[in-house]
């Protein structure tokens, strides 16, 4: 399955409430993500809580914006990724 | 022996979370009296019906519950599921199907006798093997449910769905309605496997790894009561069938070959004296009672058994069931269940009799594909039938295959024939095989072979001067030119097809031609398109279902080529209900690639993606609709900015490359990748990607086609002459009167064409309107093109709106759109309350909500703020 980054802009700050409310929060957006094939794999999020970086296994983008849709999130932009890995390139040089 | 399973003991393990789904579907249901349908997928054995039966059981007191359920026969019999339905409902709809009526009239009773009384829950299980007018009438109490305060539970296995089923072409249409929700069954997890495991001392792991948490298999491996638990459902359920007495097994081996619930008297054919231990069985738990009948508690335990029977046996019960239900106890014979069973009984001359004739019933109320498989399986016994005979049967399998979208197999079948009727020389048939053979051809793009054939007809035919075939055979050859907007040669084989089939009054093929004649207007440069206008009437007075079928689907087609909205809009939906109606598969494809398109085109790209997601799932052929949902998935992607646009692409560029004489591929297909270069800034490759199609499109005299490749190319910095048919908003704008382009566009309910034609400006206020209009769309590349220019002028440019409510601005729900779009046209609101089956009260619900939320206080205003906004032309 396709691996995707999704940029999103919290412009008043990204705000999930602390212990059990917040993963009550994260269990229904992959409840719903379910829905539609799609798996939060993790999300990176600026030091001022207005951006994040979202890593999501999903098959198709339109799978991404419907589910974003039902989880009330925004999208800037979705961009296709593969896993690039400095130390096979390193590890490869020093067997040549 | 007393069983002690899970199911028994009454605990459903794991399953709040849909009893909980369900039961907040029937309050949904009860409180607000608007129907809703409730699709539950889940592999075989993973509980659906368990889970059902509680929910039913814990529920009676507050809904009426009707159930009925889909036999496993290979070929299904029509209106299977209902026939248990009217058991419960009564005389009328039994009357009603007995008399072998259209889906349309039984989904009409049904509406009646389920509205009645207050609230309903209408199971239908295992829909993955429903015959097609099951499906219809499915889909036609989907669409129109919302006034009736119904439930309808539906469960199909999703693992059983190949690309080509027919139950996608249902839920693909329904994907974007409003009542209709869908709930997925899980198996076990390996806690809940554990803990049934401990309880009888087996290894949770190890009965885990085993089952994959699937509860049937669970179950039976558990009742099997031995530490070694066996690997495949097989061996679980003939070890637990091992146990029973002599009898009883031999009871439960002569019911595993009916595939569904036998009744008593079938029984006892089968069976003899062995009903005695019918007790025993029942309370094994292997079988189960169900309105007077018996059936295997699962099927997938009647599979097991059925497998393990010796041939001789199997043949045996099969040839006492064939006999015993030639002639039932009560009700008249079974068509579908005979054939079926005269087939595992060997019995080639009792096949013969049966599947043609349960051939014909089954297409006579719409079911073509399980007409296909019986004349199919006719065939497979057909050797001592003699040439003519089995040529009979090829033509008419090949028939149902084609217009059920099956056409390899509609073309193997031909194939056959013609080989037969040249061996019989049989000049007549040899045509008449070679134009229908044209036919399939010309659909999966193979123009070239298609003509190759029709001019072989035509020269066969020729000399035995004009009859039907040779009418038929200049018909398919105006159907090819057509296909490449070749209007010299589509209208002089279909004039002279027309005059040949008024001359012996042929009606069919005169059907035929005016559709092909009518069709040019769509691509080429014919400004009317009456005749298939005509087409569509004559083939519905002289009730020509596929030629009513094309007729529909080229209409929709035309509209939006022609880029009326409104008519392809209602064309797509009459067309539906028609096809579905009427089993023409087919055309239901091609009638949904063009909603996507339409919806492409009108700004709706959310519900244009998913349409097209749904018919590539369905199918992913050669043919016209599948190049169009490619290009329609591509350009979303494309627009938004998304990834994955150039894959399908690709893929529609090789569909268009195999036919470069079809402008209908070769056109769109490039206009799409211009597009796409564009976005991307590469300028430089919208030249080469769209030559070889405007060089085409000009040759055709195209109107549409020539304006939109220009207009990319333009925009490339092409500079070239234009011809003067040049369609009139493209030509404004490449001559530089945006403005004015805007507006034509707006006015036609394009939004996203009106929002490239403002970011041609120079001035900041349409540049904003641009960038607006962008941001509502999710146009990101264009929006941000046009922000740069914005701030290139030293404006400040404001940041998007969140992308949830771009699409759709004030907020309003799909409902709320819709009445818009209708008070938009200016219908009151009784009628649009007819249109869209709602009461006159919703409406006015409706319409004060819409006021609302727009901010406005009079319909007037109401309908020019849709324009503004651009969704004005939605109408569904
Ligand atoms: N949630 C459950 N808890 C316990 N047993 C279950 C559960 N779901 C299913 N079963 C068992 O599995 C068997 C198969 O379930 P069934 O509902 O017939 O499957 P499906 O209809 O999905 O093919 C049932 O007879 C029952 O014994
Ligand atoms: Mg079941």
């Amino acid at each position: 399955m396709p691996r995707y980054v999704v940029e999103r802009a919290f412009p008043d700050g990204l705000r999930i409430p602390a212990g059990d409310e917040g993963a009550e929060v994260c269990r229904a957006v992959v409840d719903r993500n379910a829905d539609e094939g799609v798996t939060w794999v993790h999300s990176y999020v600026s030091d001022d809580r207005k951006r994040t970086f979202c890593v999501y296994d999903a098959p198709t983008p339109e799978a991404i914006r419907k589910t974003a849709a039902s989880n009330e999130l925004p999208v800037d932009r979705i961009t296709e990724v593969r896993v690039l890995d400095p130390y096979f390139y390193m590890d490869k040089r020093r067997t040549e | 022996m007393a069983r002690e399973t899970a199911e028994t003991s009454g605990v459903l393990l794991e399953r709040s979370r849909e009893l909980a789904a369900l039961r907040e579907s029937l309050d949904v249901v009860r409180e607000t009296s608007q129907g809703r349908l409730l699709l539950i997928g889940g592999e075989a054995g993973v509980g659906k019906t368990a889970l059902l039966r509680r929910f039913c059981e814990g529920h009676g007191d507050l809904a009426r519950i009707v159930w009925g359920a889909c036999d496993a026969l290979f070929t299904p019999r029509p209106l299977g599921p209902f026939v248990d339905v009217a058991q419960t409902l009564g005389d009328e709809l039994e009357a009603l199907i007995d008399s072998a009526a259209r889906p349309y009239d039984v989904a009409k009773a049904l509406m009646r006798e389920l509205g009645a009384a207050a609230p309903t829950i209408l199971v239908l299980e295992d829909v993955q093997r429903a015959d097609e007018a099951t499906l219809d009438v499915l889909r036609l109490l989907a669409l129109r449910i919302e006034p009736i305060p119904l439930l309808i539970l539906v469960t199909y296995r999703d693992d059983e769905l190949d690309r080509i089923h027919p139950l996608r072409v249902v839920l693909g249409e329904l994907a974007t309605s409003q009542a209709v929700h869908r709930l997925k069954v899980e198996p076990f997890s390996p806690a809940a496997v554990a803990m049934l495991a401990n309880a009888r001392g087996f290894d949770g792991a190890e009965l885990y790894r085993k089952t994959a948490g699937n509860p049937f298999f669970v179950t039976e491996a558990l009742a099997v009561g031995e530490t070694e638990i066996p690997d495949t459902i097989r061996d679980a359920v003939l070890a637990r069938a091992a146990r029973l007495s002599l009898g009883a097994r031999k009871l439960i081996e002569a019911l595993a070959v009916v595939p569904q619930a036998s009744e008593m008297w079938l029984l006892e054919a089968l069976a003899d004296d062995g009903v005695e231990r019918l007790e025993e069985c029942l309370t094994s738990g292997m079988l189960r009672p169900e309105d007077g009948r018996v059936a295997f508690r699962h099927e997938l335990a009647r599979l097991s058994v059925e497998e393990s029977l010796p041939p001789n046996r199997k043949v045996e019960l099969h040839r006492r069931a064939l006999a015993a239900l030639v002639t039932p106890v009560t009700g008249s014979p079974d068509l579908a269940r005979l054939a079926h069973h005269a087939e595992a009984a060997g019995d080639a001359r009792a096949v013969l009799r049966f599947a043609p004739a349960a051939a014909e019933r089954s297409a006579s109320v719409g079911a073509h594909r399980e007409a296909a498989a019986q004349y199919a399986r006719a065939l497979r016994f057909a050797d001592d039938l003699g040439l003519e005979g089995r040529a009979d049967l090829l033509v008419r399998c090949a028939h149902e295959r084609f217009i059920t979208d099956q056409f390899d197999a509609a073309i193997d079948a031909l194939k056959e024939a013609l080989r037969l009727y040249r061996e019989l020389n049989d000049e007549r048939r040899v045509g008449e095989a070679l134009s229908t053979l044209a036919q399939v051809l010309g659909k999966t793009g193979r123009l070239g072979q298609a003509e190759k054939a029709t001019r072989e007809a035509i020269a066969v035919l020729e000399g035995r001067g004009p009859g039907r075939e040779l009418a038929r055979a200049y018909s398919t050859l105006s159907q090819l030119g057509m296909y490449a907007a070749d209007a010299d040669r589509t209208l002089t084989s279909g004039r002279r097809a027309i005059e040949f089939a008024e001359r012996i009054g042929d009606s069919q093929t005169l059907i035929h031609a005016l559709n092909n004649i009518g069709s040019l207007a769509a691509w080429s440069w014919p400004e009317t398109s009456s005749e298939l206008e005509r087409s569509l009437e004559l083939a519905l007075q002289g009730g020509f279902e596929d030629d009513a079928g094309r007729a529909f689907s080229n209409l929709a087609e035309l509209a939006v080529c022609r880029r009326n909205y409104r008519s392809a809009d209602g064309y797509v939906r009459a067309g539906l209900d028609y096809c579905s109606e009427h089993g023409l598969d087919l055309y239901s494809g091609y009638l949904l690639a063009t909603r996507a398109w339409s919806e492409l085109d009108q700004g709706r790209w959310t519900d244009a993606a998913s349409t097209a997601a749904h018919v590539l799932d369905m199918t992913r052929d050669s043919t016209l609709r599948t190049l169009t949902v490619l290009r329609v998935l591509a350009t979303v992607r494309a627009r938004r900015g998304d990834p994955g646009a150039w894959e399908p692409l690709d893929d529609a560029l090789a569909l268009a490359s195999s036919a470069p004489d079809e402008l209908q591929r070769v056109a769109p297909v490039a206009a799409a990748r211009a597009e796409a270069a564009w976005l991307e800034g590469r300028i430089d490759d919208v030249g080469t990607e769209t030559d070889a199609a405007f060089e085409l499109a000009l040759r055709r005299r195209a109107p549409w086609v020539i304006g939109e490749l220009a207009c990319w190319r333009w925009r490339a910095g092409i500079r070239e002459e234009l011809p003067p048919q040049t369609a009139e908003p493209f030509s404004l704008l490449i001559h530089g009167d945006w403005r004015r382009a805007a507006e034509l566009w707006a006015q036609i309910g394009c939004p996203y064409e009106a929002a490239l034609a403002l970011s041609e400006a120079d001035d900041e206020e349409p540049l904003r309107r641009a960038l607006g209009e962008c941001q509502r769309l999710g146009a990101e590349p264009v929006a941000a093109k046009v922000a740069r220019r914005l701030r290139e002028r030293g404006a400040q440019v404001p940041r998007g709106p969140r992308a949830t409510t771009r699409e759709n601005p004030a907020n309003l729900t799909t409902r709320e759109l819709e009445v818009l779009a209708l008070v938009a046209q200016g219908l009151r609101n009784a009628e649009i309350a007819e249109r869209l089956f709602l009461s006159a009260k919703t409406v006015d619900h409706h319409v004060s909500a819409i006021l609302r939320k727009l901010g406005v206080h009079t319909r007037g205003e109401a309908s020019a703020e849709a324009t503004r906004l651009g969704f004005a032309g939605q109408d569904r």
